[in-house]
Order: structure tokens, then sequence, then C-alpha cells
């Protein structure tokens, strides 16, 4: 998909990050080609799947199974039924083989619901001790693809269409049948249950969106431990295949009452992984989210946060980890989440560094973020590939036009917050 | 048995230096201070504590002819300050650097000055104390010379220049008292008085007396050599510098100011009481623009020193008591701060107020030190609980009858400390700690051990500050009743407070 | 003369997008009067997409549909007019970019062949799958 190119057609780009358009036209990523590099981030993105295989269990159970449960104290209680889902991606029984392990949750994730880090204790005893993953950072990122909303797709169209309402209304009335009390509430409040069944569409999609990504970063790596993935552009370029694999996956959301299916988004609908999940989630949870007190505060009436949606910087690339791994949730929730399964070379690789285990959630929340740079280096690849031309076209206005585009999206981040200039130094950490 | 306490350092400085191993450098200095700090104890609890007079005293006569007379002793003025010192060498020989150059010469001047501090409080002869005086002189100045920061050689002179022009004038001071009196036989001070003199001589002395040694202490304007010498000094010689040596000043001009011309005193006692709350605001507000926190502390200790001054001129029995008690707790505070920033220098690579910030981190600032510092800010303040509060109590408290301005200005000043050392920590401990910088070094558990145990101390003194004053009640009872009742003529009408209001400190 | 789905089965290399049609349940569609504008790429620009990205298509008919959709316009335009115009409306709703300034493009694809006159419609052959975005 991605080529080196020889000779550039077209004169140097004078933007201020000309160094990384450059890279990016000769086919690599945003994150600079080191062994360091690829070390780290393929160690985080396995340190990552491993909850992120409980995250998108848990989510489908809660938008299929838990869906309304005015008292939702058991939603993170993920029933053996969907612990043991296959994985559409991973296993004999996968529609697109992507990891050659198993469809079911991965061992580490099993051993570590029943152990966690006290020990065997009933799963409550887990549980409020809060020592298991943490649904909330999965939760969090649902909530900022629901609340920003307008980012290309036609999903958030289609939750406020008549067909979904009546879907929804369906669905509504099935599951509280037998329940006058809160039928009679539905019948006082609609619109509150609607929203909160359009909230639930998003636990569906956000749940599809990763069931992918789990086993492609689980692939990912177990080639780098076979030493058949040995650079930062190869590791790019497997993410970009792996969007292009799946980009035509449905996204749905189903609601099981017993053995009863009812369709709120149908798969009919058209909704496809790449445009109505992948596309919405970057720009949701990378780019945008919402400014959550850190060690830092907010003021929006001094002008501190944007007007605009779209203008909001507080994603991972642009995050400060520091403070926000040292007060800030939900992040600091998914460093807890990735300490508990890193490799050992990365556990080694951060003893050495810095205060080893004092400051270790920081120093794997930078190693993230330079992760995610390389996510989104593969998303703008791909963009580039469907949308525009390929890095070794002949035509100098094609050129040109890959050129408008990675100076485009590279203006995303000339604003101070953006973290790509100290990715680019092995010793931002 | 107090020539232990010098021949303690000294053993320990002569073993360093001829032992040909640098590796051995430090532990043999560590364990010479420690045994000095330990038989220090020793003294304390062997000290009577309801006896006024010297204690211990050792006399031997050494240059007859010129009445020089090896005479050590110590009292109520002299035992805490002598114990100051073993405690403040032993933590700045245990706070010295690791990878040091020149061990062996490091850790040998250290503990000669330290030996000569304490002879300078244990003399009871008038020129023995101007030979210890002059003899940490030098290796002081070595130590800032060639240990000391970028500044170290301007820094270095200035105190030598200074330094040495304050002996000159303490050592003319003294002559003047011996040869101008007719009947001299030693230097000794129970044998020597500056009684038979006209007062207009003893004026004369005693105002060169003053001037040497307030420019020890240092007293605004006599000050400016001070901080250069703290800033650029290491921050093990910083503590002694500062904890200890000013103290000689003040030590000083209690001891012989009072003792010496106790007649002539309520004459220079209201232009000193009013230098002193000149120096407590000066030190306060040039604090408050300083951009370096090691400077800050610095004139922070210039101030400090004002109370002292103002208790000393007051000299009422409960003044000098505060004046002593003062002394002590400044010392301990003042080697605190010097240690905490010096920590701080260490770990963050600097001491720019601009530069610092959110130290108070958990993650990847230094949270126990910044903590700590915060505590010592707080003592430093005057913050009830602590013992500069109980020392700045008693102050205030003795010299407000007798001089009720200067003591209200000092008062207000203590509310400029907490002005400075809320801008310190609020800047420094306090807002959001850059991660472009934040790449510091872990503060190791030996590393903090003499910041918690002075920390321990302060606090200890702060709740049971009797532990402190004790020891030197009667004897200051003593001297305030020498001195002729010249203070109370200037406020006749206020009596000095009873004692016993101080037994039981409401904290 | 033949619908566009006839000229698609008669014509060497369009056997994936025919299957692709075929699957999608989109031949009854393209049959119909219409009249259609299609965008057809060829068999080398479906071998271009990286592995696993048709089968996933072809297992899913709805998505497969919707990428199909975003090749055709509804009504009849010529090269010349599609310039004039350049862009229209597909039946997926995306709009699709047209430009004539060094050939015939559509979005990113260069046609290779154009104005291929069918019963309902006119085809265009594309050298690349086009895609919404």
């Amino acid at each position: 998909m991605v080529q080196a190119v020889n000779r550039p057609a077209i004169p140097e780009s004078q933007h201020p990050y000309a160094d990384i358009i450059h890279r990016l036209e000769a086919g690599g990523s945003m994150l600079p080609d080191t062994p360091e590099n690829l070390m780290q981030i393929i160690g985080i993105y396995k340190a990552y799947a491993v909850p992120m295989d409980f995250y998108w269990r848990d989510l489908l159970y809660i938008a299929e199974k838990v869906f309304l449960n005015p008292v939702p104290a058991f939603k993170y209680f993920i029933s053996k039924e969907y612990l043991d889902r296959p994985n559409s991606y991973a296993g004999d029984s996968a529609d697109l083989r992507i990891w050659r392990g198993e469809a079911d949750a991965h061992p580490e994730l099993r051993e570590f619901m029943a152990r966690g880090e006290t020990g065997k204790l009933p799963k409550l005893a887990h549980h409020l001790w809060h020592d298991r993953v943490n649904m909330e950072f999965a939760e969090a990122c649902m909530r900022a693809m629901l609340w920003h909303q307008g980012m290309g797709g036609r999903f958030y169209d289609y939750l406020e269409s008549d067909e979904y309402v009546a879907n929804a209304d369906r669905a509504i009335k099935a599951y509280f049948k037998g329940n006058p009390a809160m039928l009679g509430l539905y019948k006082l409040f609609p619109t509150m249950f609607l929203e909160k069944v359009r909230e639930l569409s998003y636990y569906a999609n956000l749940g599809l969106f990763w069931e992918v990504m789990a086993p492609v970063f689980f692939e990912m790596s177990d080639l780098y431990d076979e030493g058949k993935m040995t650079t930062v552009p190869e590791a790019m370029d497997f993410l970009v295949n792996g969007i292009f694999a799946v980009a035509g996956r449905p996204i749905y959301h189903h609601l099981y009452i017993g053995d009863e299916c009812i369709e709120i988004i149908p798969k009919s609908a058209g909704f496809t992984w790449l445009y109505e999940a992948a596309l919405p989630y970057v720009e949701a949870v990378f780019y945008r989210t919402a400014p959550f007190r850190g060690t830092k505060s907010y003021n929006a009436q001094a002008g501190q946060v944007p007007e605009q949606q779209k203008d909001f910087h507080y994603g991972i690339l642009y995050a400060d980890v520091f403070p926000v791994g040292t007060a800030g949730i939900p992040p600091t929730l998914l460093m807890q989440d990735m300490l508990h399964f890193l490799p050992d070379y990365l556990r080694e690789y951060y003893d050495e560094h810095c205060r080893g285990d004092d400051d270790i959630l920081i120093q794997l929340g930078i190693t993230f973020q330079r992760s995610m740079y390389n996510v989104t280096s593969a998303v703008i690849q791909a963009l580039r590939g469907a949308l525009l031309y390929p890095l070794d076209d002949p035509n100098p206005r094609h050129r040109q036009a890959n050129r408008q585009f990675f100076e485009s999206q590279m203006d995303r981040f000339l604003r101070p917050e953006a973290r790509l200039r100290d990715i680019q130094r092995r010793d931002y950490r | 048995m107090l020539s232990l306490l010098l021949a303690i350092p000294v053993l320990g400085a002569i073993a360093v230096s001829l032992l040909p191993r640098r590796d051995l450098a430090k532990p043999i200095a560590l364990t010479s201070a420690a045994i000095g700090f330990v038989f220090s104890l020793f003294l304390l609890t062997q000290f009577d504590l309801t006896q006024a007079g010297v204690q211990f005293a050792e006399s031997v006569a050494w240059v007859e002819p010129i009445g020089l007379n090896y005479s050590l002793g110590v009292d109520g003025l002299s035992l805490p300050l002598v114990a100051l010192n073993t405690l403040l060498t032993l933590v700045a020989i245990y706070s010295s650097r690791d990878d040091l150059d020149r061990p062996q010469l490091y850790y040998a001047l250290l503990l000669f000055a330290s030996a000569g501090v304490g002879g300078a409080f244990l003399a009871q002869n008038l020129l023995l104390f101007v030979i210890f005086f002059e003899v940490e002189l030098v290796p002081i100045y070595l130590l800032i010379a060639i240990w000391g920061g970028s500044r170290r050689g301007y820094a270095a002179t200035k105190f030598l220049l200074y330094t040495a022009l304050s002996g000159i004038l303490i050592l003319a001071s003294f002559l003047g008292v011996a040869w101008l009196s007719g009947d001299f036989t030693s230097f000794d001070y129970d044998a020597i008085s500056a009684d038979g003199l006209s007062q207009k001589t003893q004026l004369w002395l005693l105002t060169t007396l003053v001037i040497g040694l307030g420019i020890k202490i240092p007293l605004v304007p006599l000050h400016t050599w001070s901080p250069d010498a703290y800033v650029e000094s290491s921050p093990p010689v910083a503590i002694l510098l500062g904890g200890v040596l000013a103290k000689m000043g003040s030590y000083g001009l209690l001891r012989f100011g009072l003792d010496l011309f106790p007649d002539t005193w309520h004459l220079v006692a209201p232009g000193l009481a009013i230098i002193g709350a000149f120096s407590v605001m000066y030190g306060s507000l040039a604090a408050i623009a300083q951009k370096d926190i090691k400077r800050m502390v610095a004139y922070s200790s210039i101030g400090h020193m004002g109370y002292i001054l103002v208790a000393i001129a007051a000299g009422t029995e409960l003044s000098i008591l505060g004046g002593v008690a003062q002394m002590v707790a400044h010392g301990l505070i003042l080697a605190l701060l010097f240690n905490l920033v010096g920590l701080v220098e260490t770990k963050a690579g600097t001491r720019d107020l601009d530069a610092l910030n959110g130290l108070l981190n958990p993650v990847r600032g230094l949270p126990l030190v910044s903590s700590l510092l915060i505590a010592a800010g707080m003592a430093s303040a005057g913050i009830p609980g602590m013992v500069g509060f109980a020392a700045e109590f008693i102050v205030f408290q003795g010299s407000f009858p007798v001089f009720p301005i200067p003591t209200l200005l000092c008062i207000l000043s203590s509310g400029l400390t907490a002005v400075y050392f809320v801008i310190l920590l609020n800047r420094t401990c306090f807002g959001k700690l850059n991660n472009k910088l934040a790449y510091y070094d872990r503060v190791t558990w030996p590393e903090r051990v003499p910041a918690l145990v002075l920390t321990a101390i302060v606090l200890i003194l702060g709740v049971q500050p009797n532990w402190l004053v004790d020891w030197m009640e009667p004897t200051s009872a003593q001297l305030a009743a020498s001195l002729p009742s010249a203070p109370v003529a200037i406020a006749p009408a206020t009596e000095a407070p009873e004692l016993a209001t101080l037994r039981s400190p409401q904290l | 003369m033949p619908t566009i789905v006839d000229i698609a089965v008669s014509n060497e290399g369009f056997s994936t997008l025919v299957a692709a049609v075929q699957a999608a349940g989109l031949v009854e569609a393209l049959q119909s009067p219409g009249p259609f504008t299609v965008f057809a790429p060829n068999d080398d620009a479906f071998a271009k997409l990286p592995p696993g990205t048709v089968q996933t298509l072809v297992q899913n008919p709805p998505q497969l549909g919707r990428i199909l959709k975003f090749h055709v316009v509804s009504g009849k335009y010529t090269k010349d007019e599609l310039i004039r115009l350049g862009s229209v409306e597909s039946l997926e709703g995306a709009p699709i970019p047209i430009d004539g300034t060094e050939g015939f493009e559509v979005k990113n694809a260069t046609v290779l062949a154009a104005d291929i006159e069918a019963d309902n419609g006119i085809v265009h052959v594309l050298d690349n799958v086009i895609l919404m975005g």
C-alpha cells in the first residue's frame, strides 16, 4: 500500500512540519522509525489490547443485554456468554482471521479478572476495591463520541431518523414489558429514554470498533515477538491494511431479550466500520475529547475552552500526559489498566528510566501517546490511499494533492498543545 | 572535659587529612562529628540547670605575660550553641556530596572550622575567643573558594575581607579594655571589666566591638558579604555559615557587650534596637524581591538575626533568654532551609523561582522535600507549634516593654516573612510541574534524613520550648540582673514580665 | 441496446464488479429503466485494494451496496456534462467530484473509457475504486 519514493516530483514543503510531511510522503509514520520506538509501541499495543478485549465485550454486553436497566449496578459484571463470545477477527470461526490466537477472552484478561492485584477474592470485592478493568475509561470514550457527533459518517443523522425512533420505541416497550412503572415513566419522558438508547447505540458502535482493534494489536505483538515486524513503518502499514480489510464491517445495535433479537440499528442500514466507527472514534478520542480536570483546570467563561467543538484539543495527541497522569480521570484509568498487562521487556525498559516504578504510569502514558501517533499516521495514510493517490504517483498534480492533504493534517498539530514535536525526541518520557 | 569537644574534630581533621584514602574521608569525618555531637548531648545531661555560672571550667596558663590563658567553660548561654554547632556540623558533613573533589581537604577544613566555632563558644578568655574566631576564618574561606558556586572567588574574598576586619575590630576593642583599665591581670572573662574606664572611652570601645561583631551577625548595613557568601557556598557550608558562624557575632554581643560594658550598654541599646528592627525589615523586603531561592533564604536569615539584636539590646531577662533561644531556633531552621534548597538545586538543577514549579507533584516532583520546605517556611514565619514561634514570642515579649516600636516593627516584619515564604512555596512547590523539565532524580532516603531530623527537632522544641529555654534561664537571669536598671529608665512604667508566664506557653 | 449490467457482464475485466453487484443484490436495480450514470471500476481497480477488503464487503451486502451506490449517479451524464458540472451527487448520498483539467478524472480515479452508452444509462470505466469522504 505504502511505497518508498526516491525523488520527490514536487518542490520541498515549506510547512513547519516539513520534515514529518516528507517522511509521510516517503511512506513513513509521524513517529520516527527507531527500534526503541517500535519496541515501545508494540509493547503498549499488547498491553492495550488485553483490557480492550474486556472493553469491547462489556460494551456490547451493556448495549445488547443490560440495555435500559434502571439500576445498572452490575453492568461491569460481564456474563460468561460475552466473555466466551468469539471475536469476529480471531480464532477459527473468524470472518476474517487477523489474529492467529483464540477468539474468546484473552487468558491474561481472565487471570486478571480472577486475581486482580489483591488476589483471589469474590467478584464484588474486586469491583468495590476497584481492582478490576476500568470500564469507566471505555465509557468516557463512548461519551466523547456521543457528545461530539457530526464527525463524518451517517450514524448521528440516523439516530434522529423516524426509522430509528420507531425501532427504539419497539425496543423500549419490549424491554420493559410487564413493568408498568417504567412504561409509565416512558410515557411521561419519552425523549429521555430515547436519548439513553442513543447512548447505548454508541456503546454498540464503540464495542464493534474495538472488537477489531484488539486482535489487530495482538497480531502485531505476536509478529514482533516472532521477529517479523521490524520497523515502525511496517507497524503502520499493518494498521493501514487492517483498516482497509475491515472497513466494510457492519456497525449495528441489536438488543437481546431472552432469545428475541430486536434490531435497533439493523445491519442493513449499511453502516460501516470505517465511516461510522473508526473515523469518528479517531476524531473524538484522539483529537477532541473534552477537557477534564487534572492538575489543570479550565475556565470556559474566560475562553480557555474553545467555543466550537471541532476546535477541542484534549485528546491523547495533545495531552500533557503528566498532569493527566497524576490526577486526571479517565486517562489514568487506561494507564492503570495497561500497567497490568505490560510485556516484560517494556516493564524493564520503564524500570531503567526516570523513576522506574514510581512514575511508570506517566512513562507508559507517553509511550501510549507515541503509539497513538503511529495509529493516527496509519489513519492518515489510509485516508490518503482511499481518497487520494499512491505515494509514487508519477503525476505531479496528484503528488501536490497528496502534499496538501498531508499539510492540512499536520496543520492540526500546529497548536502548541500538540505533542508531535515531543515524540520526535527519544528523551521525551 | 570541654577540651575533648575541641579535640574530637581536630583529631578527626588530622585523621582525614593524613590517611591517604579518599573514600574514607567522609566516614571518618562523619564519625568524628557524630562523636562530637554525642559528647555535647552528654554535656547537656550533665549540665546543672540550677546554676547560672560557668560549669565544667578548665584553665591552663598559656602565655601569661599577655594574659592569654587556655580557659574553657560553658554556661547557659553557650551550651545550647555548642550543641547546635556539633549538630549542624554533623548535618553538614552528612549532607555533603559524595562526589566531591579533594574530599580529604574538604572534610578536614569543615572539622577545623567546626572546632574553631566550638572553641569560640567555649572560650573563657577574650584573646582565646579572638583566636578561635580567627581560626574558622581560613577554612571557611577555602571552603567557599574551592567548593563554591560560579562566583565563589568573589564571594570568598569578600567574606575574608569583611570577617578579617571584624576580627581586628573585636581584638582592638578587647585590647583597649585591657590596656586602658589599670588593674589588668589577664584576659579571662571573670578577671576583666571595663568598669574603671570613663563612659566616653567605654562608648568608643563598645562601638568598635559592636561594629566588629555586627559584621559577623550581620547587621544592615554591614551585611553585604553575607548573601554572596551564603549563595555561593555549597549547602553544607552555608548551613555552618548561617547556622552557627553568624551566631558567634550575636553570642559575642551578648557575652561581651552586656558583660564587659554593663554601664554603657544602655547608651547604644536604643540605636541597636533600631538597627535590629531595620535589619528585620530590610531582610524581609529584600527577600521578597529575590528570584533565587537560596538568596531569598540568605536575606531571610539577615532579617531573622535582627530579632536577636533587638532582644540583646533590650537586655531584659526574658529578652536575653529569647535571644539565645532565637539563635538556636534560627540555626536549626536556617540549616533546614539551606539543606532543602540545596536538595532542590541538586535535583532540579536550578534555584530560579521562575523556572521551578509544581515540586509537590507526587509522581515526578520532590514531594517530601517540598512538604518539608513548607514546614520550614512555616517555622521561619513563626507559625505556632514550631520552635521559631516559641523563640520569637519570647523575644517580643521580652523586648516590647523596653523598645515597643522596634518590637512592633519586628512583629510586622514577621508577617513579611510569611509573604516571601508564600511566594517561594507558591512558585516552587505548587502549580503545575512542567513535564518538559521534570526529569528529576529521585531523592533517596539517606538524602532525606538530615531534613527529617531537623524538622523533628524544630517541631519538638516548638511544642515543648522548655526543653530549649531551661538551659538558658539561670544564666540569662543573672546576666540581666548584672545590668543596671537603665532599660527600665527608658520604659519605667513597664515591668519585665515574670518568667512564670513562660512556664506554660499557650501553644 | 444492452443494459448497464449487460455491458459489464459481456466485457472483459469487470468480473469483480459483476460479482460485487450480484452479492449486493443490485442487479435488478441496475437493470431498471433508470437512467443511471455508472462509474465502473475494472478488475485491476479492485485488485489494488488491500487484502481482505473485498472479502469483508462481500460478506456484508448492505455495506458493499453502499460502496457500490457511491459509483452510481441518477440521470445520464456524458463526460462533457460531468466536467461542466464539476460535482454530482451519488446514490449513496455523498458528492463525487469531477475534474477535467487533465484528461477526465473522477475523484481520485482516472476514467479509462468514457461515454459507453447503455439502454438505461451511461458507463465510465475507472482505474480505481472510489470511496466516500
